[in-house]
């Protein structure tokens, strides 16, 4: 009954429960330490710049932008890392809703956490139909996703720009 | 049973799944566990990490979004939205990943990432790097059966 095998068992069936047990407590936590921080999006500057790509033309879209946030309230024990995105939202022509990513990073420390950014769009930013004539003017928002070391992701924005910013029209060189 | 009622709910064909890649290092390595859902009536956004499964493609990828672009049709419930994914850690997007298909559809995807718990999937992919493993667990445990009195 009381063998080394038994033992061994029992033990690490009560291990692996608490460890369980632990794990849920501290995931459960960061459903209560929810913040909401704010800051600021600007976009400076927009320039529209038609690219031949494969002998098709396509605009393509250069955005400079300065955004400023304190995110700290959002670390706390479980909080492994945050993601940040900065993202154009509009509408064109065709009815078609678009959210394209032009920048992100990722914060891994508390740290690090206080952004101050004044940059420009990191990844390609072009339109569906290869054009940007006519598209209505696109908001910007700056958006975070929070990743636990254990639990649920969870999805906030940090600030958006109070106007739409217009997409003005093509210029022949940068 | 339980894997496919918890299906069921999550509308997704595996509600699990472990990381296979370090394409979204720092954020998830291989062998973390994650949980999806795919219900039916919500769209995704930007920033959303989704697993994908392109036709041709062996194995599901877990990405995020970079791009999406949504058609508005009034008699639909969601909107046809058109996807572009990046790995965290990978420098470009996702589109030499698609076997030719220019975007991601809503047919391609398995789930939405909802939950995360580190490490534990890494017991089936010490398994499948290190096929010794397997045998000496099987001998293990085939030896306790005949060792343990009934």
């Amino acid at each position: 009954m009381h063998n080394l095998y038994s033992r061994f068992n029992n033990l690490t069936a009560l291990l692996s429960s608490c460890m369980m047990a632990l794990l849920a407590a501290i995931a459960l936590s960061s459903l209560v330490l929810t913040a909401d921080p704010k800051g600021e999006v600007h976009i400076t500057s927009v320039k529209v710049i038609p690219r031949k790509h494969a002998s098709k033309k396509q605009d393509l879209a250069f955005v400079n932008f300065n955004i400023t946030a304190d995110l700290t309230p959002l670390f706390h024990w479980n909080t492994k890392q945050l993601f940040l995105t900065l993202e154009a939202e509009y509408t064109n022509t065709q009815g078609v809703k678009n959210e394209v990513v032009i920048w992100d990073r990722i914060v891994r420390r508390k740290e690090d956490a206080v952004v101050s950014v004044l940059g420009k769009n990191k990844y390609m930013f072009r339109e569906v139909s290869a054009s940007f004539k006519n598209v209505p003017p696109a908001h910007y928002a700056l958006k975070y996703n929070v990743m636990p070391y254990v639990g649920a992701l969870t999805y906030g924005e940090a600030g958006r720009t109070r106007e739409p910013v217009a997409f003005p029209p093509r210029k022949s060189h940068v | 049973m339980i894997w496919k009622g918890l299906g069921l709910i999550t509308n997704t064909e595996s509600p699990i799944v472990v990381v296979l890649s370090g394409s979204m290092e720092p954020a998830f390595y291989r062998g973390d566990l994650l949980f999806l859902t795919n219900s039916a009536s919500e769209r995704y956004h930007t920033g959303d990490i989704t697993v994908y499964k392109v036709p041709g493609a062996a194995i599901p990828i877990v990405h995020r979004v970079l791009e999406t672009h949504d058609k508005v049709d009034t008699s639909m419930l969601v909107p046809a939205q058109r996807m572009l994914t990046k790995g965290d850690n990978n420098h470009v997007d996702d589109i030499e990943l698609y076997n030719g298909i220019k975007w991601l559809e809503r047919k391609h995807i398995v789930g939405k990432v909802r939950g995360f718990l580190p490490y534990v999937g890494y017991v089936t992919i010490a398994m499948n790097d290190f096929p010794q493993l397997k045998y000496a667990l099987i001998g293990i445990l085939g030896l306790l059966a005949l060792v343990q009195r009934e």
